[in-house]
């Protein structure tokens, strides 16, 4: 079964006068529990690509769908809800809120669902973090950690909620590739325990064998090779 | 929720610089509303209840003989009194208040005074006479030693009043003024208590006791001077309740009933009416034994009216009554007395002719003497059905006046036209009821129109501090305006910085927005999220200026200001500046500011709320 369901997207963006055609017609199918990787040079539309299927952008024109849903049928409120309960983000600049502790971090999905009641928010929160390697960082800022435990708190973040695609745009471009090498290592940890499916983007060649399936995207399209 | 707080707070903390900046602008903005609210209150504390419930009352009730200020009294006083004790709600204090200018002479010295009545008898509350008392913080001698009446004529004198004139307790000061009939008299009054004054309106002043007043400026034992009205929250009611009281004391017709006799010839051939007026003043009351009312040979009953004198009075009447007057008499003149034909006839009375009206007196036992000289005989009309008298205004209220005839009715068989006789709007009234006026010019005006009215009647005019202190009533509409001044600048510096200060938090957390939109947090957190932050810095602002404001107020107290015959003297409490905070004020203010603060947070705070979230995602600032 896919959770990922793409055809013909195409996504452009006005320049100025002239139109950047990012992405000229995608087809693509991900199948649940894969662990996937977006290859491509810079410019090739890999942010473009992940922002679509992470109904944070929207397609110019073509079909998304996740699980059983269209992406493109949904208002700002449902798209939102969408990415709160079914999508996780791990980002290249790895995005924590600079506020709040790492624990505080990891726990604001769920405080957003406001499913679970707060002890049981913190002992997941605390448990994943653990899982990351964190657990003497609880109570830290991310001022106050290294960029490879900023991605780990990130990740734990995006894990969290238990999504059913995790989508991370280069989570290694500004990690040193020792650290790179760790954070990747985790998510091809959880992608074998939770089979979460994981959609990264990257333009590192050497990360390829982390990854089970690799999408090469060239100029807005895939590359059949 | 709670998350929403947390974030908002904390990065309220984090951007110190900026919060500081925005939030000490706000805060000494904040200060200076409160502190002058608090002074602007303080002010019309001092007013309204410390100094005008003395000076004038909240409302007032004055009369005037013929716009004289300086006859102020009202023959039927109580009647007066006991109207206004109805027209104020529950707490008000109705008292009647005396004033006398005076000139004192003390140990060497002399300076005009003005002799205030207090009325130490009449009931009141714990609380009005605390109040009262508050005023008077006795150096020597007791607030209470004024009713003494072991001492001549006690009175309390200011401290720098008692300095001036060189009085020590116990001393005489005598006093020379004029009564209520302009008659030039002289006093002894004793120094029975020297007080410090809160304010200087107390120093001019000296107090003595109402009744001690009132026997010194002559007031007969029905008559009143003035009445004062002092009432909860004046400010709201007192206009209110002015025009209530000025509603319910509209005059009756004035008429006197009685036997009408033709006078002996001769018998001193005063010019008339006016013997009545002076008659009783000089005591000459109708010599007991003679018979009363209505038992005399050879007399009418018979109804005296009194009609109105002004030119277009005058004019208007006169084309009334052409048709029915004596084919030689052109017009109505201001000396006219009529007499109706039949009542004439009766009596033999021919023009030239006295006569005498006996009537009934309200007060006292006795009878009024109306002594009328005949000047013309009106021939039968429809509009006198009865046997009446019209007599000039002058002649009419001179006995009116000098015994208040007990109000007849149309039973006893009084000729009391109604407002649909023709006649009616031509006749003299119980008193001279003067319209009501918003301001003190208007109040002037007032005064000045009343010798156009050519009117003898008693003028009584309710006014309100609003117009008999106007002018400080406008000092605090001044500093009320300053006040407004100073939250309007608030304001726009509230908006700029609000807008400024969220403007580059905004950019400076673009990519935190557009990951908390990713992560799935709604528009309408992230809206809250700045309307949050912006709430909780003005809130803190508004807390600390507050601090800062009752700081500021006790500093400013404790400066002392030396301001002795300066008019802003009258702003100081004991030579200091007098705050009263108001918590309805500060409320009100904290309200305001967080609201402005609010309302001008939405529209950046949407505007974060709407950014696209892959654009905010790539952003780097
Ligand atoms: N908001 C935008 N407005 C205009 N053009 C854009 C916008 N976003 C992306 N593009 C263009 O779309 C194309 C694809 O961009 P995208 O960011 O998806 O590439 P990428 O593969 O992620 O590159 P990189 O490896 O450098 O991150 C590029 O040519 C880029 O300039
Ligand atoms: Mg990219």
């Amino acid at each position: 079964m896919n959770i990922i369901e793409i055809r013909g997207l195409t996504k452009d963006y006005p320049l100025g006068k002239t139109i950047v055609h990012a992405l000229r017609g995608i087809d693509l199918s991900i199948a649940k529990g894969d662990l996937v990787s977006v290859m491509g040079p810079s410019g090739s539309g890999k942010t473009t690509l992940l922002n679509v299927i992470g109904c944070i952008d929207l397609a110019t024109a073509g079909s998304v769908k996740i699980g059983d849903r269209e992406l493109t049928a949904l208002d700002d409120k449902q798209v939102t809800d969408l990415r709160l309960h079914r999508l996780g983000f791990i980002f290249q600049t790895f995005n924590l809120i600079p506020v709040l502790t790492s624990t505080e971090n990891v726990e604001f999905p769920l405080l957003l669902q406001k499913r679970l009641d707060r002890k049981e928010i913190r002992r997941r929160a605390e448990k994943l973090l653990d899982d990351v390697g964190l657990s003497e960082y609880r109570r830290n800022r991310p001022s106050e950690l290294s960029g490879g435990q900023r991605q780990r708190v990130a990740i734990a973040r995006a894990l969290v909620t238990h999504p059913d695609i995790v989508l991370a745009d280069e989570p290694t471009a500004n990690l040193d590739s020792a650290t790179g090498a760790s954070i990747l290592e985790i998510m091809k940890e959880m992608n074998a325990r939770e089979q979460t499916t994981f959609l990264f983007s990257t333009h590192d060649k050497n990360v390829l064998k982390y990854a089970r399936t690799v999408v090469n995207i060239k100029d807005g399209l895939i590359d059949g090779n | 929720m709670r998350l929403l707080l947390i974030i908002s707070l904390r990065n309220l903390f984090r951007q110190k610089r900026r919060s500081a900046l925005l939030g000490a602008a706000i805060a000494i903005g904040m200060a200076i509303l409160v502190i002058a609210n608090s002074f602007s209150h303080g002010i019309s504390d001092l007013l309204f209840n410390r100094i005008l419930a003395f000076v004038s009352g909240h409302v007032s009730v004055a009369f005037t003989q013929n716009g004289n200020a300086m006859r102020p009294y009202f023959r039927d006083g109580e009647r007066l009194m006991e109207t206004a004790r109805r027209a104020f709600p529950e707490g008000s204090r109705v008292t009647e208040g005396v004033g006398l200018f005076s000139r004192a002479i003390g140990n060497g010295r002399s300076d005009n005074v003005i002799l205030v009545g207090m009325d130490t008898r009449s009931k009141a509350t714990k609380k009005q006479v605390a109040d009262l008392k508050a005023n008077f913080r006795m150096v020597q001698g007791r607030y209470e030693d004024l009713q003494r009446d072991d001492i001549e004529n006690p009175v309390l004198v200011a401290s720098d009043k008692a300095e001036y004139l060189k009085l020590r307790l116990g001393d005489a000061v005598k006093v020379r003024f004029q009564d209520i009939y302009g008659r030039s008299q002289a006093a002894s009054l004793t120094v029975a208590g020297i007080f410090h004054p809160a304010n200087v309106f107390m120093s001019a002043p000296v107090f003595l006791d109402l009744r001690v007043v009132r026997r010194l400026a002559g007031y007969g034992q029905h008559d009143i001077g003035q009445i004062y009205v002092t009432m909860p929250d004046p400010k709201a009611h007192a206009v209110e309740a002015a025009d209530r009281l000025h509603g319910m004391l509209h005059p009756p017709l004035a008429a006197a009933f009685g036997r009408l006799e033709k006078a002996a010839r001769g018998a001193g051939a005063q010019s008339a009416g006016v013997q009545a007026a002076v008659g009783r003043r000089a005591g000459t009351q109708p010599a007991a034994g003679e018979a009363s009312v209505g038992q005399r040979a050879g007399a009418q009953p018979a109804t005296v009216l009194g009609f109105r004198v002004d030119s277009s009075s005058l004019s208007g009447l006169s084309r009334l009554l052409k048709p029915y007057l004596p084919a030689a008499m052109d017009s109505l003149r201001r000396t006219d007395v009529l007499i109706d034909h039949a009542l004439a006839d009766s009596l033999g009375l021919h023009v030239g002719d006295r006569c005498l009206l006996r009537y009934r007196a309200k007060h006292d036992t006795g009878e009024g003497v109306a002594d009328l000289k005949v000047t013309a005989v009106l021939a039968d009309n429809p509009m006198v059905s009865g046997h009446a008298i019209l007599v000039n205004d002058k002649d009419f209220y001179a006995f009116y006046y000098a015994e208040w005839p007990l109000a007849p009715t149309r039973e006893q068989g009084a000729f009391l036209p109604d407002s649909g006789n023709a006649l009616y709007p031509f006749l003299c009234r119980e008193w001279n009821l003067l319209p009501r006026t918003r301001t003190t010019e208007e109040l002037r005006r007032k005064y000045q129109d009343i010798p156009g009215m050519k009117s003898h009647a008693t003028t009584v005019d309710v006014q309100t501090m609003y117009e008999s202190a106007s002018m400080v009533v406008k000092l605090e509409y001044a500093l009320n305006l300053i006040t407004l001044a100073a939250v309007l600048i608030l304001f726009f510096i509230i908006q700029v910085g609000v807008i400024n200060t969220l403007r580059m938090t905004i950019r400076e957390r673009t990519r935190e927005i557009g990951t908390i939109r990713a992560i799935g947090m709604q528009k309408s957190s992230v809206r809250s999220i700045f309307m949050l932050e912006t709430f909780f810095l003005a809130w803190f602002a508004c807390c600390a200026g507050l601090a800062l404001a009752f700081v500021g107020m006790a500093l400013l107290h404790l400066i002392p200001f030396h301001m002795e015959g300066n008019p802003l003297g009258m702003l100081l409490v004991d030579g200091h500046l007098y705050f009263k905070s108001n918590p309805w004020g500060i409320i009100a203010y904290l309200a305001l500011i967080l609201a402005i603060a609010v309302g001008t947070a939405w529209f950046p705070s949407r505007r974060a709320a709407d950014l696209p979230a892959a654009e905010a995602l790539r952003h780097y600032g």
